[in-house]
């Protein structure tokens, strides 16, 4: 084939590229507009998610029960304190001893946690000796990896951010509550202030700050450990937590992979 | 050639109305579609900052340690070293940004809360009856909060 190169086809073609791509660009800068328009995003800048993976633990035999956590958390992240929801709370369990004679190893498992655990717990109804056994297990947003939370999301709304923690996008969500009734944890809760699904973020604009969330930085026990797996600091807790303890999470069995792990479970937490 | 895809006219503007409909429908998705969307996911990637960007409610230990550096320095050499100041103190935002605001006293109950006797409290912590434990007007006659065991 004989190519026929004049300069009227070559400079027709450079026309049409450059053409093109302010085509592109125009609908770019135009689109933008019509964006600012639409959301107004109060978007910090300065924060790579993809740089961290977040990680909760929480050590069972150094919970003391004090709520102090539950307090501090709706504190910091503006939740209603009534109606009575919860992004972090705490279970007090009670495994009374097996009748004599029955044979069993464990009576009745007895679970409460009155207002959350806010304000701290009453004594117990059931007399000192007839339980076996006693503890505490603080609870929070399982931040599973394959979150039914964010599967059921028919807007999108709900997402697994890179940075391992599943966060809800308020401008987006419906408030439909299909999250709520997937989440096998009773984790998540509609917010009657902003009328959007709520849940635990990590205390994300914490996190995101360098600090640590609100329930890690209160608790006096050191029963809750937070750390950064990707850039882990000198003195980083979670590193010796996972080095040093047996790692279990909630419900394995769903196969939803809980990020938050726990140490020292009893079999009767769910 | 032209024969073969000689149509009806009826379909010709059905498949041009078709075409319009589609074609509309993908501008529209352009423009509507946030410029972050799909930057990490299937999800908009501002609503990340966006989370981010609120203000922060309690201070945090490593803000206390910038002007106090030594009560940071003698809790962290006593038993209570685990604790952060807002702990007891309370949420102290407020007196970060002006020192003029004072943080309320400590009172007997912030002691009890995490030391009141329980069977459900792990065995590890130093647990007393406060009705037997003592009477007297309150802890900090025995106890200072920040050396608890340097009993006098």
């Amino acid at each position: 084939m004989k190519e026929n190169v004049s300069r009227r086809s070559v400079l027709k073609k450079l026309a049409g590229i450059l053409g093109g791509t302010m085509v592109v660009s125009a609908g770019r800068a135009s689109k933008a507009a019509v964006q600012k328009l639409l959301v107004n995003s109060g978007a910090l800048r300065g924060y790579d998610p993809t740089q961290h993976k977040w990680l909760m633990a929480l050590d069972v035999d150094r919970c003391i029960g004090c709520g102090l956590c539950a307090e501090a958390c709706k504190s910091e992240n503006d939740v209603p304190l009534e109606p009575r929801y919860f992004r972090t709370w705490i279970e007090r369990y009670v495994i009374t001893k097996a009748p004599a004679g029955s044979g069993e190893s464990r009576g009745d498992v007895f679970v409460d946690s009155p207002n959350g655990g806010i304000g701290g717990f009453p004594p117990s109804s059931i007399p000192k000796e007839d339980i076996l056994k006693s503890f505490f297990v603080p609870k929070l947003c399982n931040l599973c990896e394959n979150s039914p939370c964010a599967q059921v999301c028919p807007v999108g709304a709900t997402f697994d951010s890179p940075d391992g923690a599943v966060l809800v996008d308020r401008n987006y969500c419906i408030g439909c509550g299909f999250c709520i009734q997937a989440c096998p944890y009773g984790c998540r809760f509609f917010n009657p202030v902003t009328h959007t699904a709520d849940k635990c973020t990590l205390c994300y604009h914490r996190i995101t700050r360098g600090l640590r969330p609100a329930c890690v930085e209160i608790c006096p026990s050191q029963a809750r450990i937070f750390g950064d797996l990707k850039n882990p600091l000198p003195d980083d807790p979670i590193q010796h937590f996972i080095a040093t303890k047996q790692a279990e999470v909630l419900k394995p069995h769903l196969g939803t992979s809980p990020r938050v792990v726990y140490a020292g479970l009893d079999k009767e937490v769910r | 050639m032209n024969r073969l895809f000689k149509l009806p006219p009826q379909i010709v503007r059905l498949v041009l109305l078709a075409v319009a409909v589609v074609t509309v429908f993908l501008i529209a998705r352009y423009f509507l579609t946030p410029l972050s969307f799909g930057q990490y996911g299937h999800y908009r990637g501002d609503a990340i900052q966006e989370i981010a960007a609120r203000e922060p409610y309690w201070a945090g230990r490593r803000t206390c340690d910038e002007c106090h550096p030594d009560h940071v320095k003698k809790l962290a050499a006593a038993e209570h070293k685990g604790l952060s100041c807002e702990t007891c103190h309370g949420p102290s935002r407020a007196h970060v940004e002006n020192p003029e605001v004072k943080l309320p006293k400590m009172s007997f109950g912030q002691c009890v809360r995490c030391h009141e006797a329980s069977p459900s409290r792990p065995a590890w912590l130093h647990q007393i009856k406060s009705r037997t434990h003592y009477t007297g007007q309150g802890c900090t006659e025995c106890h200072a909060p920040h050396q608890p065991n340097e009993v006098p």
